[in-house]
């Protein structure tokens, strides 16, 4: 049955359903459980191998990104403060390092929640030649040593992101690149 | 009493970035900046306040808060950068403000 292969995502609705009832008791769990077969049924995602998760990676990620909210909102709020209308900003092209959808959605969102950076454009076209680039706008930026520190941040959030999601390849890969 | 301290400062802290994050909407230059300081702070300030607000409630009450902080930090980027987008499209984005502007040549080679 294609339900019982989409088995995250009815665990991920019933647990949803669990949350906005705020309760844990068996009429809302299987009430949960029902709701989410049924939907899942109605609405069925495409099957995709599973991205390989690897938990240390993934939890060294969401400290670095909390870390990056608090950092980034302070500097945002300086800019804000001390430039106001005479804040400068950049577009920054960074080298893609991954050619999987659901990585770049990943490393997009992950780019996009922190404060005063967010990604404008991607461009796919020539990733063997190597020619896939991000478009990254930054506040903030000074000159061309800003652009430099926003691509080397940006290309090792893109690693991290990949170290706790990529395929082993893409790993090596962007491991090669960065040495 | 600790508790108390501890969602005070919460709730405190939250709606400081809140605050700031109004303040860069009508102090930045264009519309990208503004949607920084629009979109963006305002994600920090809502988890530090329903943080707070958790530390105050019981268990199953502060579960429901864990879903609104999860929704509310995985859409958040999407539309900034939807907006973003057309903005640089339609020309919305002060070019002349830009320092480096990598995404110009790419836009006009595919143009020409």
């Amino acid at each position: 049955m294609n339900v019982l292969r989409r088995w995250p995502q009815v665990l991920w609705l019933t647990v949803v359903h669990v949350l906005l009832w705020g309760t844990v008791s068996v009429k809302i769990v299987v009430g949960g459980l029902l709701v989410a077969v049924v939907v899942t049924a109605l609405f069925p995602l495409p099957l995709l191998p599973r991205l390989p998760v690897r938990p240390w990676r993934l939890l060294r990620l969401l400290g670095f990104l909390v870390m990056d909210l608090v950092v980034s909102g302070a500097q945002v709020a300086w800019e804000t403060l001390r430039y106001g209308p005479r804040a400068r900003a950049g577009i920054v092209a960074v080298p893609l390092l991954t050619r999987s959808d659901r990585v770049i959605t990943l490393i997009a969102g992950a780019l996009s929640l922190a404060p005063g950076s967010f990604v404008l454009q991607i461009d796919r076209r020539g990733f063997d030649a190597g020619e896939a680039r991000w478009y990254v706008y930054a506040l903030g930026l000074r000159g061309p040593d800003d652009a430099d520190r926003v691509r080397r941040q940006v290309l090792s959030l893109q690693r991290k992101v990949i170290g706790a999601f990529g395929s082993p390849g893409e790993l090596r890969d962007c491991e090669e690149v960065g040495s | 009493m600790i508790r108390d301290v501890v969602c005070a400062v919460l709730l405190l802290v939250g709606a400081l970035s809140c605050l700031l994050g109004a303040l860069g909407l009508v102090r930045l230059p264009d519309l990208p900046a503004r949607l920084q300081a629009a979109t963006k702070p305002q994600t920090l300030g809502l988890v530090l306040i329903l943080v707070g607000t958790a530390v105050r409630l019981e268990f199953e009450n502060a579960a429901t808060l864990v879903l609104v902080i999860g929704f509310q930090v995985v859409t958040a980027p999407v539309i900034s950068q939807i907006v973003a987008r057309s903005a640089y499209r339609t020309g919305t984005l002060d070019r002349e403000n830009l320092v480096v502007d990598e995404l110009a040549g790419r836009m006009d080679r595919d143009a020409g």
